[in-house]
């Protein structure tokens, strides 16, 4: 087996010490708070199908976010090595591992899916590829949008299923 | 370290109608272990990435398969896909690899797969 | 829509008529990560439309099609994907990217169970699953409690879900560690001489397939899996 770069023992050590925040973002805070699961939500409407319509939009993104075979720790390298910044992914283990971790700590009173998208959503803003702010507007523009449409709205991405019911309305 | 150069279109061009692990098939040199053999699992530093179980370490198995060959996932995260190996699926013992399980059930196993460069002959 | 029953009894479908605050998220995140250029629209949708097509029915019918044909069997175990060619699921090019996902790979693995050898899967690294034979995973898979839990003290676990077998079997937890992924091939259960592909399939769950539950006559559905919380603080 080659000789292991001594350069790669130094960032090993640097990732050992580096302890995951798992400190609370305000924002993900109100929203576990607030925000109304699904399981909440299709006991009340008598829906039967056990996952939000969202679901497997979010699978979705996290694979789109691990679609890269590249520089998983990104994060880690001194600044000269990173990649440049616009090119954030997030390997599927590791956002799994900050997942495991963040729903032990914060999240473990939310049910499936909702806890992997506050976990994901957590991960992304302490990586810095978006900001609580950040987020924080574009939900205020996504709510604007669909509480105009009354929840029945041309959005490409919504799953077919969703489509259905709407023409069915 | 000079800054590495990712050839991002790379893996898609090798692999596009082949699929992965099968694009790597007959790359790896000849494999070192057979079906059958006993091998153990080694405890190798792990940099940053690495998909051999903590739990295997130091513990015998025995050869079940040679499934694929492939870079290890360990290499494979810094983009380096020069060193291609065989995988082995690997079955050990339950009662070898934690003390307390009960002997009432020694026959159980667990399997999993490890790269040829984890494993040296028992 | 034709086959949508077109019955003036059937009620209209209920829908939930509020848009929640996860719903909302969801959106923003995926609308800021596409503005950033993580990746594009097109993709995302592609992708979602792909993952829309994948369930169980496939794996259920790879099982099956082994307990009637032999031959089958065979090439099953010892060549997954090209056994799935027939359950029309080919592992490597209807994936969008047409060399396999990178979280799915292309190596199915079908483990054969017998009388007196029973296996389980898990992925104890992260909950990595056959996705394009099985569809997604169910939430118990993902968590720590099951994947830290099921290699430590299969039989403990697979008695909370109902299943227990006796101490001459074998039980054998597949940790798909690596780019394998991995579904069970139960024994043919008793009771079920003459029936049909579509019979067997029916009770072939994907609880059998991922090895927790073994195939019954007359049972067809999962068993309820409350999540539960790991006891032990988390770390690697």
């Amino acid at each position: 087996m080659a000789e292991i770069n001594p350069d790669f023992i130094k960032l090993d050590e640097e990732m050992s010490s580096r302890e995951l925040d798992t400190s609370p973002i305000d924002l993900l805070e109100q929203i576990k708070r607030e925000g109304r699961v699904w399981e909440e939500l299709s006991e009340e409407y008598g829906v039967e199908n056990p996952d939000p319509p969202w679901r497997i939009n979010l699978e979705s993104t996290c694979d789109q976010l691990a679609n890269g075979y590249l520089s998983p720790f990104n994060i880690c390298r001194p600044a000269e090595q990173q990649e440049e910044p616009d090119d954030k992914k997030i390997d599927a283990i590791e956002r799994r591992w900050e997942e495991d971790q963040l729903v032990s700590e914060l999240y473990s009173d939310v049910p499936f899916p909702e806890r992997t998208l506050l976990a994901l959503a957590h991960t992304m803003i302490r990586r810095g590829i978006l900001s609580e702010e950040e987020l924080a507007v574009q939900m205020k523009k996504v709510s604007d949008r669909l509480n105009m449409n009354d929840g029945v709205y041309e959005d490409e991405a919504r799953s077919s299923v969703e489509l259905a019911k709407a023409e069915n309305q | 370290m000079s800054k590495p150069h990712y050839d991002r279109e790379h893996h898609a061009k090798m692999a596009t109608g082949i699929g992965d692990p099968q694009c790597f098939a007959g790359k790896a040199p000849d494999p070192k272990f057979k079906v059958g053999d006993r091998v153990r699992v080694r405890d190798l530093p792990d940099i940053f990435y690495t998909r051999t179980q903590v739990y295997t370490r130091g513990c015998e198995a025995v050869v079940a398969e040679l499934v694929y060959e492939s870079p290890p996932a360990e290499d494979e995260s810094w983009d380096n896909t020069e060193n291609v190996e065989w995988f082995y699926s690997l079955v050990f013992k339950a009662t070898d690899l934690w003390p307390d399980y009960h002997k009432t059930f020694s026959k159980d196993t667990i399997e999993t797969e490890i790269p040829e460069h984890y494993l040296e002959a028992v | 829509m034709s086959d949508i029953k077109d019955d003036h009894q059937h009620p209209p479908a209920a829908m939930v008529d509020e848009v929640s605050e996860f719903e909302i998220l969801e959106l923003a995140v995926r609308e800021l990560a596409i503005e950033k250029g993580l990746f594009t629209q097109e993709d995302h949708n592609q992708w979602t439309e792909y993952m829309h097509t994948l369930g169980p029915a496939p794996a259920a019918r790879l099982v099956a099609k082994a307990w009637l044909d032999p031959e089958y069997k065979e090439l099953a175990v010892k060549d997954g994907v090209k056994a799935s060619l027939d359950v029309g699921i080919d592992w490597v090019n209807s994936m969008p990217t047409h060399f396999g996902t990178p979280s799915d790979y292309c190596n199915l693995r079908v483990m054969e169970d017998t009388p007196t050898l029973k296996h389980v899967v898990v992925c104890t690294l992260c909950s990595c699953y056959p996705r394009p034979i099985l569809g997604q995973s169910p939430e118990w898979y993902r968590t720590p409690n099951y994947r830290r839990r099921i290699v430590r003290w299969p039989r403990q676990v697979l008695a909370e879900m109902g299943l227990q077998l006796p101490e001459d079997v074998e039980v054998r937890v597949v940790d798909s560690n690596q780019k394998s992924r991995m579904i069970v091939l139960p024994v043919r259960p008793e009771g079920t001489e003459g029936w049909t592909e579509d019979q067997l399939a029916e009770i072939v769950t994907r609880d059998c397939l991922i090895g927790v539950a073994m195939p019954k006559p007359g049972v067809t559905t999962n068993g309820p899996r409350p999540v539960r919380k790991a006891v032990n603080p988390y770390h690697h």
